[in-house]
């Protein structure tokens, strides 16, 4: 009895040590490992998504022996809200930080986080983008805390096959003027609905369809005056009405956008078009290989309009500022911009790229061939920027729950619309 | 939910009644009742294997593969391959295994040192702080987080392994067992005996009590590591993706990017539940033993 | 130390000093070996908890530098916040819906287990299995289970000819699916104590009821259940503690499509989910008001452990 307890006990006691000391060693083995690859300098950049720099970092790092490129990426609201907390609390943000337009107000608002890109050379590359982009990211004080990345030009992304078997045309220039406008859009779906059935429905997700129509929209969320306007702009509820009539029509596959269920829904063709900003493109090859060559691209409804868009930002937390701004110049330079688009499909938002050559005359096999290029960088040449405010990015979530609420019949479209104006007003 | 309310029974009074009880045999539904728990147990371990192997493209495949693929090791690659999926789960691994080796090394010996004085040592309110200990099992502490958070920050341990440690050092669940087992195996004379020999209380707890309370120590410890290990939400609040523990590094990597990457995610889960696991075949047998003598009697 | 072979005087000496130390010994040192528990303690759980409360009656709130204190102002805020009350249902729903079917089901495998059985341990251990999976894993591994249009159980589901269940959207619907996850962990684990318990359970009685010639099933109802009445309460009480402060699972369940506020109609919502979302979840930030939850959370706990108590205790006495 005893030697077989004392027995059990040293199992035990082995059997902890030796499992504590792998893991130990399994760690220390790969921190070792990365360790010895970077000798000076790591610099840390926390984007959203994918913003498509991969391959630019190995270059980069080629080009810059020493310094070492960690990207964290994460989703677009914990993202966000993650950095505000990083920059009250003064630890925990990265050296370089990706800023979607929906927050860069907010963030412009305190530019004693941030570091003065003018100080690294901002003014000179000032004349690449176009106005509105490039005063997004200034500060009150004057201060330019971050430089653009891309633009969300819009476009439809739509399925031709599912197109052709509701007896539709299949031609972008064609279905451009067919939908000119949002309610044409919705007439278009009420033809395809009628022919398909419930097997595949004209749209992805309500709140994708809201996005695009209140990115057409300005004034949108806020006036001129930095008011909050939501509840008062007929603009906003015009989209959401649009969107209600979507869902009672039947069109909506009523989808989370970015969740599982959409994905898995592109592979299986349940929804024949998603609007279409130029970086969903990239998300769609990634999400559903299979469906190549049965994409193609055309105009959005309402003419021009926009979803999204980026800039990059060095925080005060970073130690090696200098590294950190030279990495920002490089990410948005015109090279990467370009490089950006070609592999992953996301807009550059400098006008000489847009109009170069190489942008213009781009054309994507995995969306038949369309002239991706010409048509979003023609759109994002058209377009005209929304006044935005703090809370921006706080109200297109509270806007996508209201949505859904009423596609998962848990709300009237009504009593969603009044619980939306009440998160919009407790968002402050 | 760590807490477990234990009276330590002496061992001999329970193997007598085990023993003398007239156990009904075991029918064949019994058996085919057990097998079906010990299929509902196992299976949702077994599906994290499945998606675990496959890609993420069979993952989403309609109906779903029941079998496991032949993906599994290229995903562990990616796991740990941090330019791939931005998380350094390596270092995640590490961090878990501090974490929980020194909240255990900690909890162990200062339950101990606590048990033994409620247990064994006469001292003037001592049955009061008892109550109080055991008044904190109840309390649930844990939601005083919002200060908590804004004192790490003060001592300026956001984002550090200090911040996950610290809090756990000493828990009114260790001083509980160890207390209510020492009064049971520690024979007041053997300490008294020591006592004679000239042995302080410190000597007395290092050669004579420490020696003793091995058994339930083991059981102590292996669930302190499990508790430490599987803990989320106050590593969620205090640490970042930078330097995270394991549990931390695979709630990021199911948001990373725009595709919940399942094949991957579930590879991650997998992973943080293999050393655990491992423990867990090597000294379930203890860890069985240590819940049901624990908990007989709340 | 061996005394003979020192002289007399320092002899006398050494057992003066040695007197006093012993003496010293006697009175501090018990309360130096309890004292990294009450430091611990007190630092990182106490004060916290007591600050908490302070926190509760300012205005709090990161992005600012200074704050006020505003009274008894978030309190009254929280007694009409809609939310508020939506995610105490929600909380007490799924604490209902895992906690009667596990113990349930617990106190049968316990039963079960409680006869003569080959492989014992191996039933043990395996019962006992999902404990060692965490939270996080729990969660994700059962949210991609519970996938729509790809997942095992609406696959299951659909080969009985039940329509594929949207598990996240409902409300009810997403609850029980969070239910699965907390039963699946949990069940085991409360079935080896009430085994352990009835391993307890006199000999006597159940002697006393074979002469009544009780079949196996009366035992367990007469006198079994009866007997485990305290074990039943203690894990009742353990449950509650842990299912008011349900987080990971409704937290992972399908994280990134709501901002954390557990579905678009906060249909999953529990309160330590809403606790955080004030807390750090949404760009709010707005501790005082988070306080406010957590205190009114811990008053329910202990609120609701008592009721339990006086209940469970009740209903098992009247049956007695």
């Amino acid at each position: 009895m005893d030697v077989r307890n004392s027995w059990r006990r040293r199992k035990t006691v082995l059997a902890a040590t030796i499992l504590t000391a792998a893991v130990a060693a399994l760690g220390i083995l790969a921190s070792g490992a990365s360790a010895a690859r970077h000798a000076n300098i790591t610099l840390t950049i926390d984007v959203f998504g994918d913003f498509g720099y991969h391959d630019l970092y190995k270059q980069y790092e080629k080009s810059h022996p020493g310094i070492t490129i960690k990207e964290d990426t994460e989703d677009y609201a914990p993202h966000h809200t993650g950095l505000v907390q990083h920059l009250a609390t003064g630890a925990g943000a990265d050296d370089v930080v990706a800023i979607e337009v929906g927050y860069i107000a907010q963030f412009a608002a305190q530019p004693q986080n941030f570091v003065d890109l003018r100080d690294y050379g901002a003014k000179s590359v000032k004349s690449r983008y176009p106005a509105w982009k490039y005063d997004q990211a200034v500060a009150p004080n004057g201060s330019v805390i971050g430089l653009g990345t891309d633009v969300g030009s819009l476009g439809i992304c739509y399925r031709t096959d599912l197109f052709a078997k509701a007896g539709l045309p299949t031609d972008p220039a064609t279905l451009g003027k067919m939908w000119s406008t949002w309610s044409k859009f919705l007439a278009v779906g009420k033809t395809f609905q009628k022919k398909m059935g419930s097997k595949s429905k004209f749209i992805d997700s309500g709140s994708n369809l809201y996005n695009a129509i209140i990115g057409q929209a300005n004034p949108a969320y806020y006036s001129k005056s930095g008011e909050v306007i939501a509840a008062t702009n007929p603009k906003v509820k015009q989209a959401w009405n649009l969107t209600m009539k979507a869902i009672s029509l039947g069109e909506d596959k009523g989808l989370t956008a970015f969740a599982a269920d959409w994905n898995a829904g592109f592979k299986k063709g349940t929804f024949a078009t998603v609007t279409c900003p130029a970086w969903m493109m990239g998300y769609i090859q990634g999400q559903a290989p299979n469906t190549k060559g049965k994409w193609n691209i055309a105009p959005v409804p309402g003419g021009g309009g926009s979803w999204g868009g980026s800039f990059l930002a060095v925080t005060k937390q970073s130690s090696h500022p200098q590294e950190a701004a030279d990495l920002v110049k490089f990410l948005t330079s015109p090279a990467s911009e370009l490089y950006v688009f070609k592999h992953t499909g996301n807009l550059p938002s400098e006008l000489p790229v847009l109009k170069s050559k190489a942008v213009q005359d781009f054309k994507n096999p995995f969306f038949s061939n369309a002239p991706v290029g010409a048509i979003f960088a023609g759109s994002a040449m058209k377009l005209k920027p929304q006044i935005l405010g703090p809370h921006q990015g706080d109200f297109q979530t509270a806007a996508s729950n209201a949505i859904q609420r009423v596609e998962q019949h848990k709300q009237s479209p009504a009593k969603s619309w009044q619980q939306f104006l009440k998160d919009v007003a407790n968002a402050g | 939910m760590s807490a477990v309310g234990v009276q330590a029974i002496p061992r001999r009074r329970l193997r007598r009644t085990a023993v003398a009880r007239r156990l009904e045999r075991g029918g064949p539904f019994t058996y085919l009742f057990l097998l079906l728990v010990v299929a509902g147990s196992i299976f949702p371990l077994y599906w994290s294997v499945v998606v675990a192997s496959h890609t993420n493209a069979a993952v989403y495949a309609y109906p779903p593969k029941l079998l496991p693929g032949s993906n599994l090791f290229h995903n562990i690659h990616r796991l740990f391959n941090a330019g791939l999926v931005n998380i350094d789960f390596a270092h995640a691994l590490v961090n878990s295994a501090i974490v929980a080796s020194a909240v255990t090394a900690s909890v162990v010996f200062f339950s101990a040192l606590a048990g033994f004085a409620f247990a064994k040592l006469e001292f003037r309110g001592r049955k009061l702080l008892f109550l109080l200990v055991l008044a904190t099992l109840v309390v649930p502490v844990q939601l005083g987080l919002v200060p908590l958070y804004i004192e790490m920050k003060h001592f300026g341990w956001l984002n550090d392994l200090k911040a996950v440690v610290a809090p756990n050092l000493c828990t009114a669940f260790g001083v509980f067992l160890m207390r209510q087992y020492i009064v049971g195996a520690v024979p007041s004379e053997l300490i008294a005996a020591a006592r004679v020999d000239g042995c302080n209380s410190w000597r007395v707890f290092w050669h004579v009590v420490l020696p003793a309370v091995r058994p339930i120590a083991v059981v102590l410890g292996l669930l302190t590591f499990m508790n430490t290990w599987n803990d989320f939400l106050w590593p969620y609040i205090v640490l970042t993706a930078r330097n995270p523990t394991v549990q931390v590094a695979i709630s990021d990597i199911a948001t990373v990017a725009y595709v919940p990457d399942y094949s991957l995610i579930l590879t991650g889960c997998l992973v943080s539940i293999l050393p655990l696991l491992a423990v867990f075949l090597v000294l379930g047998r203890q860890i069985v033993g240590g819940i049901m003598q624990g908990a007989i009697k709340g | 130390m061996s005394v003979e072979q020192t002289t007399t005087v320092a002899t006398v000496d050494r057992r003066a000093r040695g007197k006093l130390l012993r003496r010293l010994d006697g009175k501090v040192s018990p309360y130096l070996y309890i004292a990294p528990f009450f430091v611990v303690f007190g630092i990182f759980g106490l004060f916290p908890l007591g600050y908490t409360a302070y926190i509760s009656l300012t205005d709090r709130n990161l992005l600012s530098p200074v704050s006020h204190v505003i009274g008894l102002h978030n309190y009254a805020l929280l007694i009409h916040d809609s939310y508020f009350w939506n995610a105490v249902e929600n909380t007490f729903g799924i604490w209902f819906l895992s906690t009667v079917p596990q113990l349930a089901l617990a106190l049968l495998i316990a039963h079960v287990l409680n006869t003569r059985l080959r492989v014992r341990t191996f039933f043990r251990m395996a019962v006992l299995l999902p404990q060692v999976t965490s939270l996080v894993a729990v969660a994700l591994i059962f949210t991609q289970m519970f996938g729509h249009d790809y997942g095992f159980v609406n696959w299951l589901l659909g080969l009985v000819g039940i329509h594929h269940v949207y598990w996240e959207a409902g409300r009810f619907s997403s609850w029980a699916a969070l239910s699965v996850m907390v039963i699946w962990r949990w069940t085991g684990y409360n079935a080896l104590i009430y085994l352990a318990a009835m391993q307890s359970i006199p000999e006597e009685l159940y002697e006393a009821a074979a002469v009544d010639g009780a079949r196996r099933w009366r035992q367990f109802l007469h006198v079994t259940v009866p007997s485990l009445r305290p074990t039943i309460i203690f894990t009742v009480i353990i449950s509650t503690i842990g299912g008011l402060q349900l987080f990971t699972e409704p937290y992972l369940f399908q994280p990134r499509t709501s901002g954390g506020t557990g579905g678009s109609a906060r249909q999953y919502q529990t309160i330590v989910m809403y606790l955080y979302e004030k807390f750090l979840g949404s760009s709010q930030f707005k501790f005082g008001y988070a306080a406010a939850i957590a205190w009114c959370l811990v008053l329910l706990i202990v609120l609701f452990g008592l009721v339990n108590y006086l209940v469970v205790g009740r209903i098992r006495s009247a049956e007695t």
